[in-house]
């Protein structure tokens, strides 16, 4: 889901990192509400999250997804914090390994580090009313990633009718593809994984199952 | 620091040793969807991407280009070259937290 440099015209990079600008701002400022207790925590699952990320998944297309571990992020410590953490892991695959691209780096975060933790988490938020909360978290998790492949889709989909000479595919190609490799691949992978962790956190710390929750920061 | 954090970490051990998983499985197979080389773009769709051409070499310093030792094609070095790709990835995640959770100091 990294789109590369080239793939986005200079007005679409833009417009990302305009749009980026007050996500990145108060997501920083959110930190400050971290428990000082969560600070490894978080710091822990960055790093799970670079991970991940690295083991690419066969779609029986011939190419490959992976997952992001966004989704966990935001129900165990919160979304905000989610969009700093992928951001830094964007960051980081950009500059030294090549994933993803300098140009595209804003797109690629509000990807993943917007649309991914926060559709995800607020999916889980809904049905855990109304499911156990862990299915809750593994539907959330699928549910943020596809969202998340589908709108870096409609992202190089739409760039032939912005500006020529970049992505040449429009979105008529470019959603279903990025849709089907998440939808069949990646984003099981994401509601396994996802259901997992948060049931060992269930049940070994359930007192940090809910400490995502503004409620229980604020208390 | 707390259990959960202790078995993240330990998690973490596992996931950077068993990281050639992650090119092993899919060694045969194409790139991620929109994550092709622009030359070879061009030629599938038999069309000069001229921005793309220009924009696709603004970063070149990549240390580890494709989470590998540049060179190291075979099976196994790209496994070793994964997993040192894999502990400097953390090692560099983690500094860019901590630097940053420096600068903001939560609960302070």
């Amino acid at each position: 889901m990294h789109i590369p440099d080239g793939y986005l015209g200079p007005y679409t990079c833009m417009f990302f990192y305009i749009v980026m600008i007050p996500f990145w701002y108060k997501g920083i400022k959110w930190l400050k509400n971290l428990h000082p207790k969560q600070v490894p925590l978080l710091g822990v699952l960055t790093a799970f999250s670079f991970l991940v990320m690295m083991y690419n998944l066969p779609v029986p297309d011939g190419t490959t997804a992976h997952i992001v571990g966004g989704t966990i992020i935001a129900i165990l410590i919160g979304p905000w914090a989610a969009t700093v953490s992928i951001s830094i892991v964007l960051l980081i695959q950009a500059l030294f390994f090549g994933d993803g691209g300098i140009t595209t780096y804003a797109a690629n975060c509000f990807n993943m580090a917007v649309v991914l933790p926060f559709v995800g988490y607020y999916t889980y938020r809904v049905l855990r009313t109304k499911i156990n909360d862990v299915a809750a978290a593994g539907i959330g998790a699928y549910v943020g990633l596809v969202t998340a492949a589908i709108v870096a889709g409609f992202e190089f989909g739409l760039q032939p009718y912005i500006q020529q000479g970049y992505c040449p595919y429009t979105f008529w190609v470019s959603v279903p593809a990025m849709a089907f490799a998440h939808l069949v691949t990646a984003g099981p992978a994401a509601a396994v994984v996802t259901a997992t962790v948060l049931w060992y956190v269930k049940k070994s710390q359930p007192e940090l199952f809910s400490m995502g929750e503004p409620e229980a920061l604020r208390g | 620091m707390d259990r959960l954090t202790k078995t993240f970490l330990a998690i973490i051990g596992v996931l950077i040793i068993l990281s050639p998983i992650g090119i092993l499985l899919v060694w045969n197979y194409g790139d991620a969807w929109g994550e092709w080389d622009p030359s070879d773009l061009s030629n599938q769709v038999h069309e000069k991407l001229t921005g793309m051409e220009k924009l696709s070499s603004t970063w070149t310093h990549a240390v580890l280009p494709d989470y590998n030792v540049p060179g190291w094609e075979d099976k196994l070095h790209a496994s070793v070259g994964y997993i040192i790709s894999a502990v400097v990835g953390v090692a560099l995640v983690l500094g860019a937290y901590y630097a940053l959770m420096k600068f903001v100091s939560p609960s302070s």
